[in-house]
């Protein structure tokens, strides 16, 4: 649940940071892991809730951000090769609340009225959970959730491949119906929880394939005791393909150790964290990918050092037989006047792999899809940032310059098009020259108290190369605008109009397919009763814009209404 | 052009508003009040029943003919001048016109949204807020028995739901002690497709405090 005070108290950080610009609009997202779909400053490409393509600012030729594996995404789900928080198992705070929505555009009356060019069916989203407060630190939930939204463009070919309408809820094919159910222990110090339910999921491919998968059950259960962090997941995982009578399974358990450095840690002048993410599979039947040696171990590192005063050194190290992945930085943050500020930073990523966590091969009609590439990735880019603030009006920007050798990318051997679909044979493999990128970005946001904040912003991107077979040629241009209202310390309005310009996805199809630039209006509307714990909540998305198609043989993003009723205790 | 004066239209109001919230002076004039809000939420509950016509306008009138409805609401303080204001509905269209094997379409309708005592339009109360209707035809057989890209109706032989947004007028006849009885007049706008869908909405309503 947004709320103001969050937001002003991470303004306030974030000017701290320099990095003042606020990213997320405060729109409150479909459902979580969705929010990428309000971001404004880079490439957010939606064709599903399980398939986007998300690319900050100044992310190099590597695919999207989400496909890069950090020590904060442990929790996180691993969805064929990226790394998301759909559908999220992480439990909500004790409250009760009942979510739906609907794809605006429906017929119902014009029904009896609409004979030529009848529009096609639109779909709901449905959410309902509830978290018990604790009785002596025991505490149950459970929570049922699915998003139809963007499942009718492939609805017809999906739906052939399996033998039952692959929900929890409804007929309408959705790309995720989750359920689950469970306990869980919290104090001060400890918190423990397991969870167990079942989930139809829909995984996009490199390949372009969507994979069905049924997990029954998935069971998950974690540990955070003190700064010592454990997950570990059982998925029974079913796999099937009905029209050409394929049929598999996959028994997985993954899950993940860490230290975090404490608050003791932080004093000190080296700050150190560690850890281990593992997976093991055990195939049987017709599974569609396979990871080598059907296990990955991947223990990695985090260091934080202050070697001078204002100087700042971050690096991650994670490393196993088969892969390496490397990310650092170096920021410098001279002394400025109050409420301003200047930062300047180098940062690195370098690796075999972006996310060594994946499968490591996809096999898709007779042809055996390598995803993992020779050779190593080296991103480095040199940084800026700035922030001033005079009254009630803040101003700020950010700037960096990049270079990318060896970035991953697709090369195509053959498109193959099916039913409106169109796939790819090929294998992963990287881009052997350097290329460039510049960015830039401004900002200028004003706010009244805690009643009213709005801040407008534009930035760019210019990518240069000899070769530039990017899975997806990034926006060059983007703007937004954004006013957060809270009346009466009880009725929030939150808006964004965003516009952003072409983007286009090169290796997905003979032709590329372009999404055009457009703009987008998003709105939330909210009654808040602080003192009962109650939320009533309407958000508009996408409104002005128009309904494309924003990845290859995903569907249409369309505009959309949710509302949401929150009752906290 | 259409759209590109909504996005002028609406960067304009947005940067009024920034501008205008940004100064002291405007801002004293919102209605950011010295009262306790937390103890005006809720401070009052009611209840009341209501019943009445639903006209089809426009188009819509070819589609649907007029139809009766009864619904179940609450009003809540929530502000000032504010109500909170919660209703459900329900109602059973008939098509205009003979469609076959559908006598009608059962309609549920959920709104949510607020009441202001506008002091120039007194007694009248003005509000606005977002509806959620469900609809599902009056049919028991098989919907397979349909095509959806041809057949009238099609659509509503399995559940739909759709979004909109209404304005209404509230006016109160009738007070005595706890009890209050009047007239609500509202618009109604379905975001469907291919054109939007508008009614208009009369009723009667007798309402009880609950606290």
């Amino acid at each position: 649940m947004f709320s103001f005070a969050n937001k002003m108290a991470f303004r306030a950080v974030a000017f701290s940071l320099f990095f003042a610009v606020v990213t997320f609009a405060s729109v409150d997202a479909e459902m979580e892991g969705m929010e990428v779909d309000q971001r404004d400053d880079g490439t957010f490409l939606v064709g599903s809730p399980t398939f986007y393509f998300d690319r900050i600012l100044g992310a190099g030729g590597m695919h999207s951000e989400s496909e890069l594996w950090s020590p904060a995404k442990l929790r996180q789900r691993l969805l064929f090769n990226r790394m998301s928080l759909l559908p999220s198992w992480d439990v909500h705070e004790p409250s009760i609340w009942m979510k739906t929505g609907n794809e605006l555009g429906d017929m119902i009356y014009q029904d009896f009225i609409t004979s030529d060019n009848r529009p096609s069916n639109r779909t709901p989203i449905l959410e309902g959970g509830f978290r018990t407060p604790g009785f002596k630190g025991f505490w149950v939930t459970g929570r049922a959730f699915q998003d139809d939204h963007f499942s009718t463009a492939n609805m017809k070919a999906r739906k052939k491949w399996v033998s039952d309408e692959f929900a929890i809820f409804g007929e309408n094919y959705p790309l995720f119906s989750t359920l689950y159910a469970g306990g869980g222990y919290s104090n001060g110090t400890v918190n423990v929880s397991a969870l167990a339910g079942e989930e139809y999921l829909w995984l996009f491919s490199e390949s372009s394939r969507w994979i069905p998968v049924h997990y029954k059950p998935r069971v998950e259960a974690r540990a955070d005791i003190e700064n010592l962090g454990v997950t570990v997941v059982y998925e029974d995982a079913e796999y099937q393909n009905k029209s050409k009578k394929e049929a598999g399974e996959r028994k997985e358990w993954n899950g993940s150790l860490r230290y975090r450095c404490g608050a003791v840690c932080r004093k000190g002048v080296l700050q150190l964290s560690a850890g281990l993410a593992f997976r093991m599979v055990d195939d049987d039947g017709t599974v569609y990918t396979e990871l080598d040696d059907d296990r990955v171990l991947l223990p990695f590192m985090e260091l934080r050092v202050e070697p001078a005063k204002r100087l700042f050194a971050e690096a991650m190290f994670a490393i196993n037989d088969r892969d390496w992945l490397v990310q650092d930085s170096v920021e410098f943050r001279p002394a400025t006047p109050k409420n301003s500020g200047v930062m300047l930073g180098v940062k690195n990523i370098s690796g075999t792999r972006l996310n060594p966590l994946a499968d490591n091969l996809e096999f898709f009609d007779g042809d055996t899809i390598s995803l993992t590439a020779k050779g190593q990735m080296n991103l480095v880019q040199g940084y800026t940032a700035f922030a001033d603030t005079v009254g009630n009006v803040g101003l700020g920007g950010r700037g960096s310059f990049w270079a990318e050798h060896g970035a991953e990318t697709f090369a195509v051997k053959e498109f193959v098009e099916d039913e409106n679909m169109v796939y790819r044979h090929g294998d992963v493999t990287r881009i052997n020259s350097w290329i460039r990128g510049v960015t830039g970005e401004l900002w200028i946001s004003t706010w009244y108290g805690n009643m009213f904040a709005f801040t407008a912003l534009g930035g760019f991107e210019r990518v240069d190369g000899n070769d530039d077979r990017f899975e997806v040629t990034p926006v060059e241009f983007f703007t937004s605008f954004t006013a957060d209202w809270l009346l009466h310390k009880s009725f929030r309005l939150s808006h964004s109009l965003r516009y952003r310009s072409d983007a286009r996805w090169n290796l997905r199809s003979a032709d590329p397919l372009v999404v055009k630039g457009d703009w987008y209006w998003d709105a939330t509307f909210e009654q808040q009763f602080p003192k009962y714990g109650l939320f009533l909540t309407g958000t508009l998305l996408h409104v002005l814009g128009d309904e494309v198609i924003e990845t290859p043989n995903g569907a249409e993003n369309r505009l959309r209404f949710v509302c949401q009723v929150k009752k906290t205790f | 052009m259409d759209k590109l004066f909504r996005i002028v239209s609406f960067i304009c109001i947005m940067a009024v508003a920034a501008l205008a919230q940004a100064s002291p002076e405007l801002a004293k004039a919102l209605p950011d009040s010295t009262v306790s809000l937390e103890d005006v939420s809720f401070s009052h509950i009611y209840v009341f029943i209501e019943g009445g016509k639903k006209h089809p306008v426009g188009d819509l009138a070819d589609a649907v003919d007029n139809s009766f409805y009864m619904g179940l609401g609450f009003r809540y303080t929530y502000w000032e001048n504010f109500d909170g204001i919660i209703l459900f509905q329900y109602s059973y269209f008939e098509p205009h016109f003979d469609v076959p094997r559908i006598n009608g379409v059962h309609e549920v309708s959920g709104k949510l949204g607020l009441d202001y005592r506008w002091n120039m339009i007194a007694p009248i109360v003005f509000g606005a807020g977002f509806l959620c209707n469900w609809t599902r035809a009056d049919y028991d057989g098989d919907k397979k028995a349909f095509d959806f890209n041809n057949d009238y109706g099609a659509t509503l032989t399995d559940n739909e739901t759709e979004f909109g947004w209404f304005a209404r007028l509230n006016l109160p006849v009738f007070t005595y002690g706890n009890y209050r009885a009047g007239m609500n007049v509202s618009w109604e706008q379905l975001w469907t497709l291919p054109e939007r869908s508008n009614m208009l909405v009369v009723g009667l309503y007798v309402e009880r405090r609950i606290w």
